[in-house]
């Protein structure tokens, strides 16, 4: 019996010894073997075609990819990255992120690449990766937002809609007329952004209507979120909701099927859904997103760039891998075989727009020119600030809640307390 | 292990061992204590590393600041000052108390009623009933938010067609300001009450059933026997469950993450979503670990009185 007992005290020991070493800091999972683990929210199979090319080219290396659900992306990473977790060597950031990523020490420096990525993308895209002077991070793909129009609904409610050519640009005023008059003639929904309560999507509304970005300053960390334009942008807004055009419950990125079932009208979505939609017994086309009446023709830009953690234990593959996918052509166009998007890579994307257009046959066609057009001529950038990330979450659940029937002057006065609070410690 | 029986057997070597001069002495780790201690030892690290440590940590991190310009700094009790002047967090108290209040009475008081019926009546399908009660417990409370997050849309979703059936509104569930915290408290209670009913059901099989033969002869009736036979043998149980489910309903997050982002109007802003918001996605980190204390004392006020309650009715 006693021997029993002093085998399992020692069992005891041993196990209290094991926690305490599971609890300590370890090497993690990156090192010398070749393995790059790399995180973003993209599904994976998104990432099959750069990973295998990659590896083809690479001898001795090995790309692991992890998915974290868009949603909860940007704060896990900061939860991560900030604890130090050297299991993450090159990983996907916001484009406006990347000031605040790079003041917190979680990006590593790529200022010895700045040459060849300045090459490699537009003024536009390179500058995103800039931090007091300084590359912090490589665009791997840019973005604009086109409207989808339901043709079918349309015809049943014996409108014309807009065609792809920019000059022609429908009205927010008049698409939500049209959009009225299909819920009539029996569409479920009128109008729909596909990212309902994200600064990305409805930063052209105020745009539009002249009411700036919403962060002033000679440092970029002044509010001004609730001057007039911005409460008219954000009053039109709401009453989209209040007045039925658009459903309160269904959240972003949830919305893309409401379209390509039918049951929406007017749908405002990314290059991504022309693939998404081609599938869709929807009779659709293309159009370009609307503006206000009398104001500015602005479309929302920009993407996810990627950068090294400092952290990482194998910085240099890490940083193969991210040259490959970003500088090399070849590796950014692998990097869009499995969804639409536009490379950064600009002679990537060369080779890349053209297929737009036949992504969903005839549906689809003027996609391509519309696309450029739109990433030339009427692309706002998000501001660049190291504040963006507590802007945007501030700013998302303003939208979030003026969706669901706040009083937009009230909420954005709110909004920019609650920005100026938290700021407070960036200053 | 170590019982009476083994003490007795070593009552008489303890006698022929008493010291003598030039007598071996068995060293201390061979002894009873460092066995008890080796046993022990898992409990103690983990409550040190998982606990203690990190408590500790959250405090010592509450009272510094941290900015981007000038670095990390010690401020005393400013990140403290700092958050009860910002009304967010006066919200989030407020939020956080109000649920506490509703949600922990309502899932003791349906997990008890609940158990009793499984128990001490006899119905059709018993069985498949408790079953179908305690199924929610073996989903992730992910997938029961998603779930829920269906049936509460305001659009085509099945409350509202239930809702429709009777001949009533559709209403804003997770939507609206005034539905949303209720709302979050039924999905809650969806999984909590059958959590805590199995812990309950224990406690009423243990209760010896001659105790309700008696009440039974002396003419109670049901309800008298549950007031006065059911709930003073239940105490011990309950108390664990009442205790129990505070603090994890203290503790509630994924299902705000996913479903209300603690809105609308910082209506679901519970104190758990508040310290997440804070530390990852608005970076302050100093007022975040303050947050994390303050829970922690708020916690531990409240299940301080419901122990004296419990304890004041003994």
């Amino acid at each position: 019996m006693r021997k029993r007992q002093r085998v399992l005290a020692s069992v005891a020991g041993a196990a209290s010894l094991a926690l305490i070493a599971a609890c300590s800091p370890g090497s993690g999972d990156g090192g010398g073997d070749g393995t790059i683990q790399f995180l973003g929210p993209e599904d994976p199979a998104f990432f099959e075609p750069l990973i295998e090319a990659f590896e083809a080219s690479h001898e001795g290396y090995t790309v692991e990819y992890t998915q974290v659900p868009f949603d909860q992306y940007n704060s896990t990473v900061q939860q991560r990255l900030s604890a130090g977790d050297e299991s993450i060597d090159v990983y996907a950031v916001d484009q406006p992120r990347v000031p605040w990523m790079a003041a917190q020490g979680l990006l590593e420096d790529l200022s010895d690449l700045e040459d060849r990525a300045r090459e490699a993308t537009t003024e536009g895209q390179y500058s995103t990766g800039i931090h007091q002077d300084k590359l912090w991070a490589l665009p791997v793909w840019n973005s604009t937002q086109l409207m989808f129009v339901n043709q079918d609904a349309l015809a049943a409610a014996d409108i014309e809609g807009p065609g792809t050519d920019p000059s022609e640009r429908w009205t927010w005023e008049q698409t939500a007329e049209a959009a009225e008059a299909a819920q009539e003639a029996g569409t479920e929904w009128g109008l729909l952004l596909e990212q309902t309560d994200f600064y990305y999507q409805l930063q052209p509304l105020m745009e539009s209507k002249g009411g700036g970005s919403g962060v002033v300053g000679e440092d970029m960390l002044d509010q001004d979120v609730a001057n007039a334009e911005w409460v008219e942008a954000m009053e039109w807004f709401g009453a989209t909701f209040e007045d039925g055009l658009s459903p309160r419950g269904v959240g972003t990125f949830e919305t893309s099927p409401l379209f390509s079932g039918g049951d929406v009208a007017f749908f405002v979505g990314g290059p991504w859904d022309l693939g998404e939609f081609a599938d869709s017994d929807v009779d659709w086309t293309v159009a370009p997103m609307p503006y206000f009446e009398g104001g500015e023709e602005v479309t929302p830009s920009g993407s996810w760039s990627w950068g090294v953690n400092p952290a990482s234990q194998a910085k240099d593959a890490a940083r193969l891998f991210l040259e490959y996918a970003a500088l090399d052509p070849a590796g950014n166009l692998a990097s869009t075989e499995r969804q639409t998007i536009i490379p950064a890579n600009t002679e990537a994307a060369e080779e890349y727009l053209p297929r737009m257009d036949a992504l969903a046959g005839d549906r689809s066609a003027g996609a391509a020119d519309l696309i450029s057009h739109e990433v030339a001529n009427t692309g706002v950038v998000r501001p660049v600030t190291v504040g963006y990330a507590q802007f945007e979450e501030v700013m998302n659940t303003a939208f979030a809640d003026i969706r669901n029937g706040s009083d937009a002057a009230s909420r954005l006065e709110q909004a920019g307390e609650q920005l100026e609070d938290a700021w407070a410690p960036l200053r | 292990m170590s019982g009476p029986s083994t003490r007795a057997g070593d009552g008489g070597r303890a006698v022929s061992a008493r010291p003598r001069p030039g007598h071996y002495r068995r060293p201390w780790w061979r002894g009873t204590a460092a066995v008890a201690l080796a046993f022990l030892l898992p409990s103690l690290v983990a409550l040190t590393l998982l606990r203690l440590l990190p408590g500790a940590t959250a405090l010592w991190e509450s009272l510094h600041h941290t900015s981007l310009l000038s670095g990390r700094s010690f401020v005393g009790l400013g990140n403290y000052l700092d958050l009860f002047a910002n009304a967010d967090f006066r919200g989030a108290v407020a939020v956080t108390l109000l649920f506490t209040l509703v949600v922990n009475p309502l899932q003791v008081a349906v997990s008890v009623a609940l158990a009793v019926l499984y128990t001490r009546r006899r119905m059709a399908g018993s069985k498949v009933w408790r079953a179908l009660v305690i199924l929610p417990i073996a989903t992730p409370p992910a997938v029961s938010a998603v779930v829920w997050s269906v049936i509460f849309r305001p659009e085509g979703g099945l409350a509202n067609a239930l809702l429709a059936v009777v001949g009533l509104p559709p209403q804003g569930f997770l939507t609206s300001p005034d539905q949303a915290l209720a709302s979050i408290i039924v999905l809650l209670s969806w999984i909590g009450v059958g959590y805590w009913m199995l812990f309950l059901i224990a406690g009423i099989n243990d209760i010896p059933a001659e105790l309700y033969e008696a009440a039974e002869l002396d003419g109670a009736s049901p309800v008298r026997a549950f007031l006065n036979v059911t709930l003073p043998m239940l105490r011990r149980p309950l108390s664990f469950v009442l205790v129990a489910a505070t603090v994890s309903n203290l503790l509630v997050f994924a299902p705000v993450q996913i479903l209300t982002g603690g809105g609308p109007e910082g209506s679901t802003n519970l104190l758990m979503y508040d310290i997440y918001s804070r530390a990852y996605s608005l970076g302050d980190m100093g007022r975040a670990q303050a947050e994390v204390v303050v829970l922690v004392v708020i916690t531990l006020v409240i299940v301080a009185v419901q122990f004296r309650m419990l304890r004041s009715e003994d």
